[in-house]
């Protein structure tokens, strides 16, 4: 079979299923991006416990692989009565963990922001809620973006561990062709290089869009 | 269900041997790691500008794409070109090749955080190249490169899991392994998930004390 | 079909008997929730030609034919699938992810503590899959041991614990996730021998243009035959007396037979009149 035919019968169900990646993607994107905030602003909370939860977090779900995560909850949940669908499963696996890397860079971020800009905000009577959405964050976009870009091409490649437990992404549906017809080149060569297509040519380009307009944002392009 | 701590027990002899296995991976993968960095460093600082494109280009791709489709590429394809590789060389090697790529761009940051003008002095002096890279440049972009190796060694430690996939007999196989074989999972996955937090916290403790040495000891030089 | 007016009745019968049930509180969540009209959720892997998913996920292999025959005599046609590794069928049936185990899998006595099997759906052995000519002259698990040959099977495979009670060390076992990356094991030489079942073992001599062959399975020890059932919860009494009822009415009657032959399920895989799941459960 040529690499022309094989594209013809199998690209729709290599389509389809790169369809499912992209949902899987946005969903834990989200999910990472609201765990990140809250938790990069609970770190560098003075009371104690809250800084405390948000350490803990941020460690547990660093220092434990997300596979094991992933697992943890596709199989050991359900013993404990709580049975998530495989692409909630997913999904919850993937932004629980790029939460925790994402919150790092938030703290950062938000560290980043010279003292001045506080002390100004708070000669303007700002409440410390308003300073921190309208004179804190804003600013902090430029410096989060780049490193945020580089966790969300992660997070694109770590969906595919999503196969593992039933999700029908990219990776699922290689595997099935793969098992029934064995043409294993074309087929794991193809979806590497649609991964590579997704990756290099949507996503990186629109990350460093956002970047730009970032960067406009706070009058600094 | 309950937690059965006769379970643990009776289990745990095969967890830490395959945390050996885990570690061994890591190390062996880690190793090819920072050889292939180098290789695919070098390859695009040539005096060829296609074979630096060319170069770039496959970082770029091995980078973007999923390890796990890397891996079943490996342990699938191979052996249809007749390359016999057995689940450990194939889950090695091809993870020696992902993290391949990140440290050469770690090494290419470290590389251009050397201050041009150290080359101009060497050149000034009559240095070779390769002198200058042995004794001037290498030595003082190793501390900036510090830091970035030491993530992506506790990076690969956290992918090993990965290999399972393929067969290799590390601590998430035997998890998978003893969960088939007893049907009781909460112990074998918790069990890795704890294994991971003792081995990682540490030693991403320790990299950051590395790091902050680094920074000082950088600080002292600028002075 | 010749008699379409006495299925109808019995397919009425089973419907009223449903009905009956759903007005009960007795009946099982299983049932109730067909009876509200929900599908049947299959949970199979990827074992041709025991059970296997098409290109939609449609649920093709004889142990889904033979059980889709056995539903639609229970008057269920409503379905739904979900396509697991082969180690994770059992967990996921008892996280409720899927309603039955269509996968082909052994009744065995480790098996039936955490799952119901339904009455045995057929006989089968187990073989060796070798290269061609046989070359370490393997059969069974003491030619792997005396030869120190690897053997490569798959997690949660009967044969894991078959090799081991034979004796085979750990060291000369190499664990997979399914059929798949077992043939991939074999092609690319990591492994000297697989052994699976004698259907899936002859399923890749298929694939691999005479490279492989599979050993006779009378080599294999007697105890390692096994019969296959379809795996339920513990919790879903109900639905497995009503399916076992239905079952009995269809095994190996045309419908039955038909729905199987494109798989290479004959007459000789019938479990046979006296085979029974407690006795399986007991000494498996």
């Amino acid at each position: 079979m040529s690499y022309i035919e094989f594209l013809s019968e199998f690209l729709p169900r290599l389509a389809s299923g790169a369809g499912m990646t992209v949902m899987v993607m946005i969903c834990a994107t989200l999910l990472a991006v609201f765990i990140s905030l809250l938790f990069g602003l609970m770190r560098l909370s003075s009371n104690f416990a809250i800084q405390g939860t948000a350490t803990v977090y941020i460690e547990f779900f660093r220092g434990t692989s997300l596979l094991v995560q992933l697992y943890w909850i596709y199989y050991v949940l359900p013993l404990m009565g709580l049975t998530l669908t495989p692409f909630v499963s997913g999904v919850l696996a993937l932004g629980l963990n790029f939460g925790a890397y994402g919150a790092e860079i938030v703290r950062g971020g938000i560290q980043s922001v010279p003292r001045g800009q506080y002390e100004a905000a708070l000669a303007l009577n700002m409440s410390p809620a308003k300073r921190m959405r309208r004179i804190i964050i804003p600013q902090t976009f430029p410096l989060i973006l780049p490193p945020a870009a580089n966790l969300t091409v992660e997070l694109l490649k770590a969906t595919a561990l999503v196969a593992l437990i039933t999700v029908v992404d990219l990776m699922f549906v290689a595997k099935q062709i793969n098992a029934t017809t064995w043409l294993s080149a074309q087929v794991f060569g193809t979806a590497l290089i649609v991964y590579y297509v997704m990756a290099r040519f949507a996503l990186i380009p629109f990350l460093r869009w956002l970047e730009v307009l970032a960067a406009r944002m706070v009058g600094k392009a | 269900m309950e937690w059965r701590w006769e379970f643990t027990w009776e289990i745990l002899p095969r967890m830490l041997w395959a945390t050996g296995n885990t570690l061994l991976a890591a190390g062996v993968g880690y190793l090819i790691a920072v050889v292939v960095g180098l290789v695919l460093m070098l390859g695009q600082r040539t005096p060829y500008q296609i074979v630096n494109i060319v170069v770039r280009e496959i970082v770029e791709f091995v980078r973007s794409t999923p390890l796990l489709v890397q891996l079943f590429f490996v342990f699938f394809v191979a052996p249809q070109f007749g390359i016999k590789l057995s689940a450990w060389t194939a889950g090695m090697l091809t993870i020696g090749l992902h993290f391949g790529t990140y440290l050469s761009e770690v090494y290419r940051g470290a590389l251009e955080g050397v201050p041009k003008s150290q080359w101009e002095a060497c050149r000034a002096l009559n240095f070779t190249t390769l002198y200058t890279y042995r004794r001037i440049v290498l030595p003082q972009a190793f501390p900036i490169a510090l830091p970035g190796m030491g993530n992506y060694l506790v990076g690969i430690f956290k992918d090993t899991p990965l290999l399972a996939t393929i067969g290799v007999a590390e601590l998430m196989h035997t998890a998978n392994a003893l969960g088939a074989e007893t049907y009781r999972y909460l112990e074998p996955y918790t069990m890795v998930g704890f294994i991971f937090l003792i081995i990682s916290l540490p030693t991403a403790m320790g990299l950051r004390r590395l790091e902050a040495a680094v920074d000082r000891a950088q600080g002292k030089r600028r002075n | 079909m010749k008699f379409p007016f006495k299925s109808k009745i019995i397919s009425a019968i089973g419907a009223i008997t449903l009905m009956s049930f759903a007005t009960t509180a007795s009946a099982d969540e299983l049932t109730d929730r067909i009876n509200a009209g929900e599908p049947i959720r299959l949970g199979f892997a990827t074992a041709i030609p025991w059970a296997y998913p098409g290109d939609n996920g449609e649920p093709l292999g004889f142990v889904n034919a033979l059980t889709l025959v056995v539903l639609e005599e229970m008057g269920i046609t409503n379905y739904t699938t979900s396509v697991n590794e082969w180690a994770g069928l059992i967990p996921g049936l008892q996280a409720n992810r899927y309603d039955i185990i269509t996968g082909g899998m052994y009744i065995l006595k480790s098996r039936c503590e955490n799952i119901n099997f339904s009455d045995p759906i057929g006989l089968f052995g187990d073989a060796m899959l070798v290269p061609a000519g046989n070359p370490q002259g393997i059969h069974n698990y003491q030619d792997v041991i005396k030869t120190g040959a690897t053997l490569v099977t798959g997690a949660g495979f009967n044969t894991v614990e078959a090799a081991k009670k034979e004796g085979v060390p750990d060291g000369q076992m190499m664990l997979v996730a399914g059929e798949v990356e077992i043939l991939a094991a074999m092609k690319a030489g990591r492994a000297d021998a697989a052994v699976q079942t004698f259907f899936g073992a002859k399923e890749h001599v298929d694939k691999s243009d005479g490279k492989f062959e599979v050993t006779d399975p009378a080599d294999m020890p007697e105890w390692t035959q096994n019969w296959v059932g379809i795996g339920m919860r513990h919790s879903d009494t109900d639905f497995l007396a009503a399916f076992n009822e239905a079952m009995a009415k269809v095994i190996g009657g045309e419908k039955w037979m038909e729905a199987v032959a494109p798989y290479g399920y004959t007459e000789f895989q019938l479990p046979g009149d006296d085979a029974s799941t407690e006795y399986a459960c007991a000494n498996r």
